[in-house]
């Protein structure tokens, strides 16, 4: 572990002790800020110096970190009686997902992710009674994440690769939101307060495709399936999940379906690399973590300063806080894969690595399609809807000093990446588009605005066809305006009317597989009858029986 | 130097459909050279600004015009900027476009606009997989993944670049809002795709909307023209003219799909794409 990281932790673990007293202080966001900076260095230093996952990853988390130290002491302004322990976990947190990436196979990891997995819930568990249903979801998952890893550490030596690699897919797999074990996602992160809401997307999820990705050196290269089943799931899972997600009415919901989105990119990009081993993907997995890490913290952090989360209740936002309006725009243009962002400089790796890639592997660039034109039309639909036209309700808004300054450091951060991504790729190695073109465009639109804006122009209301004058309520509301698209994917089945309905026949397999498993453990239920006579039976049967192994 | 080709061309293109349209209906039609006069006439125009308007209201018109030209800047008809994977920016800068001009759409507050706005993003999802499958088709056969190392139509590639010309075939009247997939003379609100957008944009942004939907058509034909034999820029002169004819023809005598009946038409361009594709890997 390098001093970089000590430091961080030292200073993470003091900011988790003045959080708890004085969460409101300088000095609490000075240690938190202190700690991100140092991440930021230290993971830096590992990335550019060689070229390592833990270091991308650090790096990444040390960013949000920064945005965080100047975000949240204002935020929990706002819930002071939940506030020391927030205050007091959140740090905790940081350094449990600290450990993880920095922990030796084995033990150490295994504490470390668990850890991490039981401060997480805690985070979502807080947020009071609305919240069980998502942090039991968030619980149960982790539970399963722990089987899979568990599988795979301790049968190392025991089971063959085949064995091991299922149970790591599982592992991370669940952690990352690999199809169809995403479900948990979507429920858990949007629950909880944003700034952890941006923790867990932004940071959290990427340790699950660290640990796959760790898990080359450690456990040997994987088995050919391994790299399939992450492409086909990765690629599937990022076209359900941006379906699933314009079916979303609440805004962060949304927004937690469409990491399940990148993060499908991420897997699939991951899962060339396994087949390919080309320099291609890796770029892509890696440039598309830190992009997704910064534009969905700072949709997250910035769905923070709404009082209202159902984008049929929002419009409007724009005219009463244009700083917020133009930081989400940013950040949804770059989640919609738009040049000059860092995204889409991330799918444009992707789209390569495909084309390149042999067998049938090029028809990959199908669903990547797919997925940029459902992006676009999803997040036109939570912009435009909950940022402009007309006001569709009162919704209270509370973006100070702090918090804006923490927005303004990841859109900062943002609009580096995007402009410069080759400097991001270069210990791999990987060459980039000549961006300095889309500089160019950006400009020349910047003059063309600059032109137009000044040119006569008179006010006037909107045009209303001539009949009657048009209302707030004849915009569509957030599932009209996606309905269109939902028509055309059997995955999914929108019934329209006074009360719209939406079956989902995924979540059905889920249920059955609970009630499958409730009908079980009845079953076994039947031996706790209660009855001493029972017990006193079923204790002479095991003698018997195991009388008769030994003796026979 | 083909963005600037684009631009000059690209009023004449949609006046000759127009005075082509006028022709096949027994009306005298008005000159093709009439959109120049009326463009600058609508440049020197004041534009309305809607009540409930944002910035958002103008980087629409500005963003979709700029996105197509600098898309067309990717074109080797002339020189240009060329390198390996250039088609995948080109098509996202129509997108980035795209993207702005739903939201100039929905910044109204207009019913209307809105519904045009989701309808052009159905409209992606149906065409967007089956064009870039279709290029990726083309960029597979020829050299470097670039549009600079297309090949050219011959008798050993008959197959696979057929299919990647009638998919970009499908993509230009998608791209394009033309029929069957929209009507650009519809005079009812209600049926509208790409005009609904525009309700509300007036003088200037009129101007360059239309500009930025010409230029676009443009640059699918530039597309189909690189794919053909010959010097590039006769070819792509040849291939505009079939395209202006085509359209004259088409929206004379063909009728507008429903809207729910779009799925059915466009999902011709994916097939055409994943064919191509397949045609591609095994070097058919």
């Amino acid at each position: 572990m390098s001093e970089g990281v000590m430091v961080s932790a030292l200073a993470l673990v003091g900011a988790s002790l003045v959080g708890l007293r004085a969460w409101g202080s300088g000095g609490y966001a000075l240690l938190l800020g202190l700690g991100g900076a140092t991440l930021v260095q230290a993971g830096g230093g590992m990335w550019y110096g060689d070229g390592s996952a833990a270091g991308v990853f650090l790096h990444l988390l040390g960013l949000l970190t920064m945005a965080l130290a100047s975000y949240v002491p204002e935020y929990l302004g706002h819930h002071p009686k939940e506030a020391p322990v927030y205050a007091f976990l959140v740090p905790l947190f940081l350094l449990a997902m600290v450990g993880v990436a920095q922990a030796p196979p084995g033990l150490p990891f295994l504490f470390f992710w668990e850890g991490m997995a039981l401060l997480g819930y805690l985070l979502v568990a807080l947020e009071g009674p609305k919240a069980q249903a998502g942090a039991r979801a968030f619980f149960l998952a982790s539970r399963l994440s722990g089987a899979g890893l568990y599988l795979a550490f301790l049968g190392q030596g025991h089971l063959g690769p085949d064995w091991i690699w299922a149970g790591l897919l599982v592992g991370f797999g669940v952690k990352a939101a690999l199809f169809p074990f995403h479900l948990w996602l979507p429920r858990a992160h949007p629950v909880a307060i944003s700034p952890v809401s941006a923790l867990l997307s932004g940071a959290m999820t990427k340790l699950g495709l660290y640990g796959l990705f760790q898990a080359q050196t450690w456990f040997g290269p994987p088995p050919v399936w391994v790299g399939f089943a992450l492409v086909l799931l990765g690629l599937f899972g990022a076209v359900y999940a941006l379906v699933r997600g314009l079916a979303e009415e609440d805004l962060k919901g949304a927004l937690a379906y469409s990491s399940v989105e990148n993060l499908g990119l991420m897997l699939a990009a991951l899962g060339g690399y396994f087949l390919t081993g080309k320099v291609l993907f890796l770029g892509a997995f890696f440039l598309h973590q830190v992009g997704h890490a910064l534009f969905k913290g700072l949709l997250f952090l910035g769905s923070g300063a709404l009082s209202e989360r159902q984008v049929s209740r929002l419009g409007g936002l724009w005219h009463r806080m244009p700083l917020l309006g133009g930081l989400v725009l940013l950040g949804m243009a770059v989640g919609a894969g738009l040049p000059p962002g860092a995204v889409f400089a991330a799918e444009w790796l992707l789209y390569q690595g495909f084309l390149f890639a042999p067998g049938l592997l090029p028809l990959g660039v199908g669903a990547l399609a797919l997925v940029g034109a459902l992006a676009l039309y999803f997040y036109v639909r939570l912009f435009g809807l909950a940022f402009l036209g007309a006001p569709r309700g009162n919704v209270a808004l509370h973006l100070g000093p702090g918090m804006r300054f923490g927005l303004l450091v990841l859109a900062v951060i943002l609009v580096g990446l995007s402009l410069f991504p080759q400097e991001f790729l270069r210990p791999l190695g990987q060459g980039l588009y000549p961006s300095w073109a889309l500089w160019v465009l950006l400009a020349l639109a910047f003059g063309l605005y600059r032109w137009l804006d000044p040119r006569p122009s008179r006010s006037y209301g909107t045009w209303d066809c001539g009949f009657q004058p048009l209302t707030p309520r004849m915009q569509p509301n957030a599932l009209g305006f996606s309905e269109p698209a939902l028509r055309l994917f059997p995955f999914l089945r929108l019934k329209v009317g006074e009360r719209p309905e939406l079956d989902e026949p995924l979540e059905r397999v889920y249920q059955g597989v609970g009630e499958g498993f409730g009908w079980a453990t009845r079953l076994v239920q039947a031996l706790q009858s209660g009855s001493l006579h029972f017990y006193l039976l079923l204790q002479l049967l095991t003698l018997v029986v195991v009388m008769g192994v030994v003796l026979l | 130097m083909t963005a600037l080709l684009f631009l000059l061309l690209a009023p004449l293109f949609s006046g000759s459909v127009k005075w082509l349209k006028a022709r096949l209906t027994h009306r005298q039609g008005a000159s093709p050279l009439l959109e120049y006069r009326n463009l600058a006439k609508l440049l020197s125009k004041a534009w309305v600004r809607p009540g409930l308007s944002t910035p958002v209201f103008l980087l629409g018109p500005t963003l979709a015009l700029l996105g197509a030209l600098a898309a067309a800047l990717f074109l080797p008809l002339l020189p240009g900027l060329s390198f390996a994977g250039d088609f995948l920016v080109a098509l996202y800068l129509l997108n980035l476009g795209r993207f702005f001009q739903m939201l100039a759409a929905l910044d109204t507050g207009s019913a209307f606009g809105a519904q045009g706005s989701y309808r052009e993003g159905l409209v992606t999802i149906l065409a967007e997989p089956g064009t870039l499958m279709a290029l990726g088709a083309a960029a597979l056969a020829g050299e470097g993944l670039g549009l600079a190392g297309l090949p050219v139509l011959g008798p050993e590639n008959a197959l696979v670049l057929l299919l990647v010309l009638a998919s970009l075939a499908v993509a230009l009247l998608a791209e394009g809002a033309r029929m069957p997939v929209d009507d650009p003379t519809t005079h009812l609100e209600l049926t509208m795709v790409h005009e609904a957008q525009l309700l509300d944009h007036g003088g200037p942004l009129l101007a360059l909307y239309e500009l930025a939907a010409s230029v676009k058509m443009l640059f699918y034909a530039g597309l189909m023209a690189l794919l053909l034999p010959g010097p590039k820029v006769l070819v792509f002169m040849g291939v505009v003219l079939a395209w202006a004819l085509a359209l004259g023809y088409l929206e004379t005598f063909g009728v507008k799909l429903r809207y729910l009946r779009l799925p059915d038409f466009l999902s011709y361009n994916t097939l055409f794409g994943v064919l191509a594709l397949l045609g591609a890997i095994w070097k058919l």
